[in-house]
């Protein structure tokens, strides 16, 4: 599958992104999550607010940073094809080349029905690429 | 391309722990996008944290469904922590063992370790562990919409099982 | 710790604010007694589930396994029942049963209001403490 996740940048300043996730029947990976009930899974969800936040990042010159760590992330309402998942990422404080994020996505639909859905909440962590273990 | 994101189990003892892997190829097409070249930087092909996530889901959340004999619908509620050490590229393997904490009506909560290997060598590191909670979701509170039937635990999930000579565990009627 | 020995309050609390920290993603002094989970501590229904498993874990013993079961800690589908949920909110005979069945719960003011999408919001770090210590002593 393609890995690039992030369709449009709507808003950016030094540490908060807000970005956009279209969700569409032509992904193919939704063919199996699930057969008959296409939803998007709940890493993707994790995988956008990680791209959004390495967008963020790299502006400021730390190229490819990759997750680190993840401490309660709750996952909310489902966003099905035709919604879009919002994503919106604060870099909270940074120590020793690591970044702390707070990251929210919401479901914004086009019938009109209720947008103010959290599909995905919570705090993460980013990190430069290690190939062995620290220490 | 299909969403399944462990290739064998490899260990399951019910109501316990599960033991699976995954082998990690550039004929992953994800892997070319993660990361492709850019500008100055070279492609550099390293495996996403959240597809990680996604394996060690997917192996709980079949010993989950597996003690309850996959008559709920187990979705990931929760990452309650996840921690990965360091990444995992192309020709390496990796292990996900997912053990069982709490499981009532309501859904449960599982410990995991994740261990990465190069082919050749046959030594396991450990790199990182993933907790995880699961709701059942007809029987939990979070009142989200789900269809009737069991869509969680389809065709995919049985030709695991079939191949890890544990297809007995899915009943006729699912 | 001796099997026979009860945990005091205090220690019930220190270990309950423990179990908030990690499971809601605080700091210590974020949560104090007088919090409500759902209104001050933001708690949702998968945190619920979250805390009980904590919960079970933490004050279990050899001896004595700390079981909850569902809806005995957190009110668990009280939409489904017409004779304790009429329009949205607690009929007499709903409000007597969330009296019954969660007597750690302070119910007094939400008598006025009733309705039923605020009923975890009365839900406070004391009436875990006391609930605890309840099921501790039983």
């Amino acid at each position: 599958m393609k890995f690039n996740l992030i369709d449009a940048v709507l808003e950016q300043s030094h540490d908060r992104i807000v970005a956009i996730k279209q969700v569409s029947l032509a992904e193919e990976y939704l063919a199996d999550h699930f057969p008959s009930f296409p939803v998007l899974p709940g890493v993707l969800m994790v995988e956008t607010m990680v791209q959004a936040a390495r967008r963020l990042l790299s502006d400021r010159g730390e190229t490819r940073l990759v997750l680190g760590e993840i401490k309660g992330l709750k996952f909310g309402s489902f966003v099905r094809p035709g919604e879009t998942l919002a994503v919106d990422v604060t870099v909270t404080g940074s120590k020793d080349g690591t970044y702390q994020c707070r990251g929210k996505g919401r479901v914004l639909r086009h019938d009109g029905s209720r947008s103010d859905e959290t599909a995905v909440s919570g705090r993460f962590t980013m990190r430069p690429i290690r190939r062995v273990l620290p220490g | 391309m299909r969403w399944m994101w462990i290739d064998q189990i490899i260990e399951l003892v019910p109501g316990e722990r599960m033991v699976a892997i995954k082998n990690v190829s550039l004929a992953e097409e994800h892997l070319h996008d993660h990361f492709a070249a850019d500008g100055e930087l070279d492609a550099l092909p390293v495996y996403p944290a959240s597809l990680l996530i996604e394996g060690m889901a997917q192996t709980a959340g079949i010993l989950v469904g597996a003690a309850r004999d996959f008559k709920e619908k187990v979705i990931l509620a929760k990452i309650m922590r996840a921690v990965i050490d360091c990444e995992v590229f192309p020709g390496q393997t990796i292990r996900y063992e997912a053990n069982l904490e709490h499981l009532d009506t309501a859904g449960a909560a599982t410990k995991g370790v994740v261990s990465r290997t190069e082919a050749a060598s046959g030594q396991w590191e450990v790199i990182g562990h993933i907790d995880l909670l699961f709701s059942h979701a007809d029987q939990s509170m979070t009142g989200v919409d789900v269809p009737e039937h069991n869509f969680v635990f389809g065709e995919n999930l049985k030709i695991i099982l079939q191949s890890a000579g544990l297809a007995g565990m899915v009943g006729g009627d699912r | 710790m001796p099997d026979s020995a009860v945990l005091t309050q205090d220690e019930i609390l220190e270990k309950t604010r423990d179990i908030l920290m990690e499971a809601l993603v605080l700091d210590a002094d974020e949560i104090t007694p007088e919090s409500s989970l759902t209104a001050d501590l933001n708690a949702e229904s998968i945190d619920f589930l979250d805390i009980v498993f904590r919960l079970e874990k933490t004050f279990s013993t050899e001896d004595k396994p700390f079981k909850i079961e569902p809806g005995e800690l957190f009110p668990d589908n009280l939409l489904d029942n017409p004779e304790w949920v009429q329009e949205g909110k607690l009929t007499d005979a709903g409000m007597d049963m969330l009296k019954e069945r969660m007597p750690h719960v302070d119910f007094s003011e939400f008598d006025q209001d009733r309705d039923v999408e605020k009923v975890a919001a009365n839900i406070t770090v004391a009436s875990l403490v006391t609930f605890i210590d309840r099921k501790l002593s039983a």
